[in-house]
């Protein structure tokens, strides 16, 4: 009888146990567990990266399709070279899509955020996005809405 | 079958950090006798008890069990020989989270392959033989220490060892304990023919029912022989210890300056 | 000066010694082919080390999520940004409370209690009986109860997580009115399975094996009477807590100090 019970509460607790790790992994942490498959790789160029890293999330439409892999200076060009990682699904890329470096929030988390042009061909493994639009820097705004001020005047 | 159950020590000493506990000690144990090792506290009664049992191995020398040289043994052979004796340890040492069934049944199920009625017919026997078969079903902690003993006693014998050792098992009981284990000492050791050694210092209990005692002190033998023998040594040592003399060959008082020298107030500078 | 230095060397050596000693009781413990009859026996110590501290482990989860939730919400309010309370409850549990914390109480309750019970068994006699009867006492007493640390920890430290978080939902949304879907949704974005999730699990492992391990050596090694057994519990808990906050440091500088 004492047995029994022993049994069945080490039972329970090992069940317990390993459905807490599932629900971890899926209502914790969004499931997002293998992205390894057929992921491709693309870079961008910008003149301004200030606050984008390793990890940033890469959008499209408010949507995460990859994420941001590495960020470095590009010697030739001279310009921010920010590397990224696109899902395999996301396979829809036209070459003429532009990247943005956007601000999540209040708290200031930076990420990429991509816009899909009119061209027929899709960005593959290795291309390159020409057309950037940098981060917004605040002493840059500061200084612009002050030179507009001073027009004003 | 019997005649080969002998112990036999050749010259061994131990050391316990500097402290030499024995030192070229002898002494041989005769088949089939109830032979008790005695001597004063820390005459290292217990430790050669652990040396015959394997639990210790001996600095220079010999002990012979059955015949073999234990320290020579591996480990597999070591526990074949440990099969072949019982040992009663001084607190009883029943496991705990067993029935005092189980607890018998313990070394039956580890070292013979018995069906389930022969082990509980076995089982009931050895309870029987030291008249606790109606207590069975109880846990150790419910068992007063005597009662606790005897169980230790019963499972010791369980698998019908040819040798038993005794860690002082007259210890702290009361006078109808002690003559239960008296009994059952004697009355197992005709009955099955064993070798028995025990290791004691209540002489009166020891006395009536060994055949040899053996007297350790100062690292050796001082005495051995039968208890008869020994209540008429005139050995001073001997004496000192079979009479339960205060003072003697071990001194009353611990070693110190002289007492006058010792007292406040007095002058003596 | 001369003789405390070299005090001071005797102590560090005296030190190693015992890990060693320690390390060749776990060795010979652990080298032994599984049988049958010992499964028995490791769900045993399973329902004695793992089920018994199940309660400490829930209440202990949900007060400290619970906390979370309304510190958490407290601190971010400020930043109007009262929504990232489940992220925020999510990553600090699995990353690093739930590990340390129950590895902290599991030292505290199971560790304890197994060197105390190996102490006593060595104290009357109950492991030199083994020996005579031809077991050996390190299969048979602490290599189940090593297994049964081993696999009762990690478990025990997903459903601290779990229980945590629920309990910073009780607080959050329940009680304080932050929106549920931005309680999980923030949340799923921000954990990774991989990164966080896993990581923790890792810890886990590491600090039940130093839990399991610190706790049967020093059950094992002590001197058996019960000031030995006393001193022994006592360093079990000390020289545990102080592991798992050292590894601590280490794994996370390892697992994230990369990234920011």
């Amino acid at each position: 009888m004492r047995k029994r019970w022993l049994e069945l509460s080490v039972g329970l607790m090992i069940v317990a146990g390993v459905s807490a790790l599932i629900a971890l992994a899926l209502q914790v942490s969004g499931g997002n567990m293998s992205r390894n498959t057929q992921n491709y790789a693309i870079t961008a160029l910008f003149e301004n990266a200030a606050g984008l890293g390793p990890k940033a999330k890469v959008t499209m439409a408010g949507v995460t399709v990859g994420e941001v892999v590495a960020v470095g200076i590009d010697p030739n060009a001279l310009m921010a070279q920010v590397q990224m990682e696109i899902y395999g699904q996301v396979d829809y890329l036209s070459i003429d899509t532009s990247a943005s470096i956007l601000t999540s929030g209040l708290l200031g988390e930076k990420y990429v955020g991509l816009t899909v042009g009119a061209e027929d061909d899709v960005l593959v493994d290795g291309d390159v996005i020409e057309d950037t639009q940098s981060a917004l820097v605040l002493e840059e705004l500061i200084g612009q809405f002050l030179l507009n001020f001073g027009d004003n005047t | 079958m019997m005649l080969e159950g002998i112990i036999d020590i050749r010259n061994i000493s131990f050391y316990r950090g500097d402290r030499a506990v024995f030192k070229n000690l002898n002494c041989t144990i005769a088949a089939g006798k109830i032979t008790a090792i005695m001597g004063p506290s820390g005459s290292g009664k217990t430790t050669l008890l652990r040396l015959i049992g394997g639990q210790l191995k001996p600095s220079q020398g010999q002990v012979n069990l059955f015949g073999q040289d234990i320290a020579l043994l591996s480990r597999k052979q070591l526990n074949h020989l440990r099969s072949r004796m019982g040992v009663l340890f001084q607190s009883g040492a029943l496991f705990t989270d067993l029935s005092v069934f189980e607890n018998v049944a313990f070394p039956l199920r580890e070292h013979l392959n018995l069906s389930s009625e022969d082990l509980y017919n076995r089982v009931l026997l050895k309870l029987e033989a030291v008249g606790l078969r109606g207590a069975r079903g109880l846990m150790p902690a419910q068992l007063s220490g005597g009662m606790a003993r005897r169980v230790a006693l019963a499972r010791a014998v369980a698998i019908e060892p040819e040798l038993i050792l005794y860690d002082e098992p007259f210890a702290g009981q009361d006078p109808i304990a002690m003559a239960v284990l008296q009994r059952l000492i004697k009355h197992l050791n005709t009955q099955m023919r064993l070798t028995s050694v025990l290791v004691s210092h209540d002489i009166a209990e020891a006395c009536a029912i060994s055949d040899q005692v053996i007297l350790l002190g100062e690292g050796r033998v001082l005495a051995q022989g039968s208890p008869a023998e020994l209540q008429a040594s005139d050995d001073p040592a001997v004496k000192q210890f079979i009479h339960g003399e205060a003072d003697g060959v071990i001194p009353f008082h611990f070693a110190a300056p002289p007492l006058q020298e010792e007292l406040k107030g007095l002058n003596h500078d | 000066m001369i003789n405390f230095i070299a005090d001071l060397g005797a102590v560090a050596v005296g030190k190693l010694v015992r890990i060693g000693e320690a390390l060749l009781m776990l060795l010979q413990a652990l080298v032994v082919r599984p049988k049958v009859s010992s499964f028995s026996r490791l769900i045993q110590q399973l329902y004695v080390v793992g089920v018994q501290s199940l309660i400490i482990m829930l209440v202990s989860a949900l007060f400290i999520g619970m906390v979370l939730g309304l510190q958490g919400y407290t601190l971010l309010s400020a930043y109007g940004s009262e929504q990232a309370v489940g992220q925020m409850v999510a990553l600090t549990l699995v990353r690093e409370l739930s590990p340390v914390v129950a590895a902290l109480l599991f030292a505290g309750r199971a560790g304890s209690a197994l060197t105390a019970e190996i102490g006593l068994m060595k104290a009357t006699e109950q492991l030199a009986s083994l020996e005579m009867f031809g077991i050996d006492p390190l299969h048979r007493i602490v290599a189940p109860r090593f297994w049964a640390g081993m696999i009762s920890l990690p478990l025990l430290v997903a459903i601290f997580s779990l229980v945590g978080i629920y309990g910073g939902h009780l607080v959050a949304v329940d009680w304080l009115g932050v929106y549920s879907g931005s309680y999980w949704g923030n949340m799923q974005q921000a954990v990774d399975f991989n990164e966080d999730v896993l990581n923790g699990m890792i810890k886990a492992f590491v600090f039940a094996f130093l839990i399991s391990w610190t706790a049967l050596y020093q059950g094992y090694s002590c001197t058996p009477t019960s000031q030995g057994i006393s001193a022994a519990t006592t360093r079990t808990v000390v020289y545990s807590s102080l592991a798992i906050l050292g590894f601590d440091f280490i794994l996370t500088a390892l697992m994230f100090g990369g990234t920011v």
